[in-house]
């Protein structure tokens, strides 16, 4: 279960070893794995306006620096602009003073406002525009041509290096896949990397400090020092993304329909030497019975992530040597840490658990067992009593995490390819991580 | 409860507003429901074309060094106050064209020029004075000032004092203007 603003309390444990609510997580339905952000590659779809929905194609984008051509960002604030309507006062002219021609002079002129902080294009000059979109005037960088001239020579120094690495390593060369990820894109790899893993983009002093600067830096070609020349800025383009596996490069999907969900329900004060009832609901979101068992997180068989070769088309990769470059995968893969000072009590049995029916949602109540270990069915959910206990030496305060890990039957629904053999029952293996809040002295 | 309370021919005020004390409504202002005006400390003007939307709280706060008689607050012509404003200014006058965003505070000691306006949930508690068109804005209650005066809303004007007739009841005007408006508070 994943919240908004409240902390995880269910975390899964992805292939990679990164825990992370399942909501944040995906599976590939050919590796049969559980992906997180971390150990997938993003691809970029296509570029978009996330104010006025415009799709781009991506040459178009570069050509207009990612940036949306009629929606504008508010310089001092970065709020959305709004675009206002007044009705512009005819010119008194002597000359005529018929009232006829007064008023089809009188027209609606448009300017932008900011509804944040009240920010106007005509604060700062900007002559009204006869058109709702578009028309407003292009600023041009003062030094255009200069930085065009740089960026031809270092394209032709990339191009160049670019050459030379192909010559050094042409044997060793390894192609990372068949999609353009986001980090060749935009090359924002550090940063980017930098900010997944929680950093700043940039290490240096917080540019909150020193307020009036982040507005001058958004502009970056002209770095206005001064308020009044703080134009509106084309706002950003956001970009589609679609993730795929880095082994089989298939489209991933989220785990809600795959994998078990874990909910804690409720569970008693833990204090140290004591043993408490944990409530535990599981469902079963395939539309396929599952059979669940309770495993010690010690159990669960160390990932294979070597490509075995599957399939015709691998073999043949294989013998091109194409071999895939798997060097992330020890860059990223960690090890789970399973210690904790709770522990539970694994019923020996196995939960069988029906189907995903939409329509069982309307049934009428659970039934409830006097079962010591289920509490309730209700269609492809069930309630789980467990017994929890605390070590002696539990350290008073939060952060009680229990470790547990289900066995659970899965049946592939994917055709598999052409020559490989039809498995559809799979049994896989998932970890959790469940925050029971807070251990209790006496 | 509502004691000489003045409505000026041309205001609309609904019927279901705490309106305590001494209190003059200029014509064109248009008060919405669940409105408090409370004038404890001294009587409270407002003027034309004003928009004092729901919830919204205007205090004429008693103070120690209170003048005697009570020095009036008067509230300039065009100024907007939006869902759930609050405002507790002693000092006897307060701009026009000024805009109190939804949730915002002015405290008592904080004086109001013209074109002002106090963003979204600001609060202004500290000893201070606005210039004209000055305007706060933001979590940080960032301050820039505006170019020009904020555009007065004429139209939403119109379109309340049709509107509001037909689904609320309102308070009658009981006070006609004989001479210009301001003159007329002259008797106290």
């Amino acid at each position: 279960m994943a919240y908004l603003v409240q902390p995880d309390y269910v975390k899964y444990t992805c292939t990679c070893g990164q825990q992370k609510p399942i909501t944040n997580l995906y599976f590939c339905r050919h590796c049969l794995k559980i992906r997180c952000s971390f150990c997938i590659s993003h691809e970029v779809d296509s570029h978009y306006c996330a104010n006025c929905l415009e799709n781009m194609p991506s040459s178009e984008a570069r050509l207009k620096k990612n940036r949306c051509g009629s929606c504008f960002d508010c310089p001092s604030c970065f709020h959305t602009l709004s675009t206002r309507a007044t009705v512009a006062q005819p010119r008194q002219d002597p000359a005529a003073g018929d009232a006829k021609v007064e008023n089809k002079q009188s027209k609606k002129m448009y300017y932008l406002l900011c509804f944040n902080c009240r920010w106007t294009s005509r604060d700062v000059g900007i002559p009204d525009q006869p058109v709702a979109t578009g028309g407003w005037p292009e600023r041009v960088n003062p030094f255009n041509s200069r930085v065009n001239q740089l960026l031809d020579f270092y394209k032709a120094v990339v191009q160049q290096e670019k050459q030379e690495k192909l010559d050094k390593e042409r044997k060793k060369y390894a192609i990372r896949g068949k999609y353009i990820t986001l980090t060749d894109k935009t090359g924002l790899t550090m940063a980017m990397a930098r900010n997944i893993a929680g950093l700043p983009s940039s290490e240096g002093a917080p540019s909150s400090a020193i307020a009036n600067f982040v507005p001058s830096q958004a502009s970056a070609e002209w770095q206005p020092a001064d308020v009044a020349r703080l134009y509106p800025l084309a706002r950003p383009l956001s970009v589609k993304r679609s993730q795929r596996c880095r082994l089989c490069d298939h489209n991933l999907t989220k785990p809600d329909y795959h994998v078990p969900e874990v909910k804690i329900i409720s569970c008693e004060t833990l204090k140290p030497g004591a043993t408490c009832a944990l409530l535990l609901k599981l469902s079963n979101p395939t539309a396929h019975e599952m059979q669940i068992t309770l495993v010690d997180p010690a159990e669960v068989p160390e990932h294979q992530e070597r490509e075995e070769g599957r399939t015709i088309e691998k073999s043949l990769e294989k013998s091109l040597c194409l071999e895939k470059d798997m060097s992330w995968l020890e860059a990223v893969s960690r090890k789970v840490d399973v210690t904790s000072p709770l522990s539970v009590t694994r019923p020996d049995v196995t939960l069988t658990l029906a189907q995903r029916d939409d329509a069982a949602e309307y049934d009428d109540d659970a039934h409830t067992h006097s079962d010591d270990v289920i509490l309730w069915r209700k269609s492809n959910k069930l309630a789980l009593r467990l017994q929890v206990q605390v070590a002696e030496g539990a350290v008073e305060g939060p952060g009680a995490r229990l470790p547990l890990a289900l066995r659970y039957s899965y049946r592939n629904t994917v055709p598999p390819a052409s020559a490989a053999p039809l498995v559809r029952d799979h049994v896989l293996y998932v970890a959790v991580l469940l925050d029971l809040g807070q251990v209790y002295a006496e | 409860m509502a004691h000489n309370v003045k409505i000026l021919p041309g205001a609309t005020v609904c019927e279901d507003c705490t309106l305590e004390g001494d209190i003059t409504i200029g014509g064109g202002t248009v008060i919405h429901p669940r409105v408090s005006i409370i004038a404890e400390g001294g009587p409270i003007i407002i003027a034309e074309y004003c928009i004092i939307e729901e919830y919204s709280k205007i205090i004429h706060k008693k103070s120690e060094k209170q003048e005697n008689p009570p020095k009036p607050l008067f509230i300039g012509a065009h100024n907007v106050f939006e869902v759930g404003c609050k405002l507790e200014s002693i000092f006897g006058h307060i701009g026009e064209s000024n805009v109190f965003e939804c949730k915002s505070f002015v405290g008592t000691s904080v004086r109001i020029g013209s074109g002002c306006v106090i963003g979204a949930a600001c609060n202004l508690t500290a000893p201070q004075t606005l210039a004209d068109n000055t305007v706060i804005w933001g979590a940080e209650n960032n301050i820039r000032e505006a170019l020009e005066k904020q555009p007065s809303q004429v139209l939403q004007l119109d379109f309340l004092g049709k509107v509001m007739p037909n689904y609320h009841r309102l308070r009658k005007q009981n006070f006609h203007k004989r001479q210009p408006s301001r003159q007329s508070q002259d008797g106290k």
